[in-house]
């Protein structure tokens, strides 16, 4: 969709459900943001005050049949689990407006724009957040600890209960589907249902809580991004996710996110939760995150030759080589430790 | 007296190289002119080209590796079977057993595949310098 097309039917749509909430009668500057492999994101100024669009480009029809928990959240339900963290200590981003896939803007929801660093690589490495990098590991410990509080009775009912057997059987059936392509893949999910941990009590997981999702300032935390992978499932498995490789933006030497260290997200968990999540859980779920990339990059494949996607998707599906790696190093590191 | 190859003014371009002229042209005329996301794409484009040439390198090796093993560890598959495919299938039917010689094999493989997709993926050093 042009961003003149997109303009206009937003101005159709927001003259009416904004009245009364935010000044301004038109769109102006609307841009869409690099990035974003599932969702577009579009920046926009409603009178005075910058917005954020999240819309998805293709009609879930299309990609039916490689819907799994990996692209199965539709924006609708990821607007109401935003508005349910809302009611939380959790920074997050105000809902404004939702567009179901019947709109002709197609499904889509606006929402607060953040003020505050997103690039990783630059919060990571830059000075100015050098006290924020210290902080962010307790941080995000207890912003966690305060997403799993939320009360899983009032969730979409898309966001239901599951148990590891469903979600081995689940990523089995997937690599399956997509021509068993990868014995390291195959690997991985054999040892990880062989060494699966006892099973734990489902919590609201974010389930993409990672150093690119989240928006910082100098001061550490600003914003909790992207909850399209939101679901239920072990505590453990959001603090693994976090912790995972691909996520550390070289900086493999701080485990937690690139910028943290494990005992003070464990610390931050524990002040917010009342609990200490075990190191050696956390770490398995490092190794099911592995899996679990690998398993998005072959959808990214996937849906590229269904027709839907550019050239960063077909790239991205090369990418799979990042998480077979470190399936190897993670297996190895956990049998020696 | 001089050979007749030394005096030849080279006229033939690999496609090695006609990979690197694409790739010169995206990032030094393309990649200014756009903007946006496909600006992104332009530099994605650019990236793709280096799997294909590091592809080219490396993947006569992948190949002799895979079919190593394929001996090792499926030895009545058919000539044009696809090794990787069929070792996957065993694994998950838990016919073949993960042991140190398997993962061996997995390992320098891997290192093969990370040196073709990417490179500068950080765990690859570490990777580098534990396995090989």
């Amino acid at each position: 969709m042009t961003p003149d097309t997109l303009t206009k039917l937003l101005n159709d749509s927001l003259r009416q459900s904004l009245a009364g909430t935010l000044a301004g009668n038109g769109v102006s500057g609307l841009t869409r943001l690099s990035g974003g492999a599932n969702n577009e994101t579009w920046k926009l100024t409603w009178g005075e005050t910058p917005l954020i669009l999240r819309r998805r480009p293709f009609s879930a029809d299309s990609i039916d049949s490689l819907e799994g928990n990996i692209l199965g959240l539709s924006l609708i339900d990821e607007a109401s689990v935003i508005q349910l963290a809302s009611a939380t200590a959790v920074p997050v981003p105000a809902i404004h407006a939702v567009f179901d896939t019947d709109h002709p803007i197609g499904e889509a929801f606006l929402m607060g724009f953040i003020p505050g660093e997103s690039i990783p690589q630059r919060w990571l490495t830059d000075a100015t957040f050098e006290e924020c990098r210290g902080k962010l590991a307790f941080q995000c410990g207890e912003a966690l600890a305060r997403i799993h509080a939320i009360d899983r009775l009032q969730l979409p009912s898309t966001i239901g209960p599951t148990t590891l057997g469903k979600r081995f059987e689940a990523a089995q059936k997937r690599l399956h589907a997509f021509g068993d392509i990868s014995p390291v893949m195959q690997m991985g999910l054999n040892w990880l249902i062989d060494h699966a941990p006892s099973e734990a009590p489902c919590v609201l997981l974010h389930g993409d809580f990672r150093t690119g999702n989240l928006l910082v300032n100098e001061q550490g935390l600003a914003g909790v991004l992207d909850w399209e992978l939101t679901h239920q499932g072990p505590a453990e498995e959001d603090l693994g996710y976090l912790c995972a490789n691909v996520w550390r933006f070289g900086h493999l030497d701080k485990p937690v996110g690139g910028f943290g260290d494990y005992d003070d997200l464990i610390a931050g968990y524990q002040s917010a939760s009342g609990w200490s999540p075990e190191l050696s859980t956390i770490r398995y779920w490092e190794i099911f995150a592995a899996l679990s990339w690998g398993l998005v990059c072959q959808t990214m494949g996937a849906l590229w030759h269904s027709g839907n996607g550019d050239v960063e998707r077909a790239a991205v599906a090369r990418r799979r080589s990042e998480a077979e790696l470190d399936i190897l190093l993670l297996i190895e590191e956990w049998e020696n430790a | 007296m001089t050979k007749e190859t030394d005096q030849a003014t080279r006229s033939d371009v690999t496609s090695s190289e006609l990979i690197g002229a694409v790739k010169q042209f995206l990032m030094e005329s393309v990649l200014p002119s756009l903007s946006g996301r496909d600006q992104f794409n332009a530099r994605v484009a650019a990236n793709v080209l280096g799997i294909i040439e590091r592809e080219q390198q490396l993947g006569p090796a992948l190949q002799a590796l895979d079919a190593e093993a394929a001996q090792k560890w499926l030895p009545n598959l058919s000539s044009d079977a696809d090794i990787p495919q069929q070792l996957s299938r065993a694994l998950a039917a838990r016919g073949i057993t993960p042991d140190t010689e398997f993962r061996d094999y997995l390992k320098a493989r891997q290192l093969l595949i990370a040196g073709i997709n990417n490179p500068r993926y950080a765990s690859r050093a570490v990777a580098e310098a534990r396995w090989r």
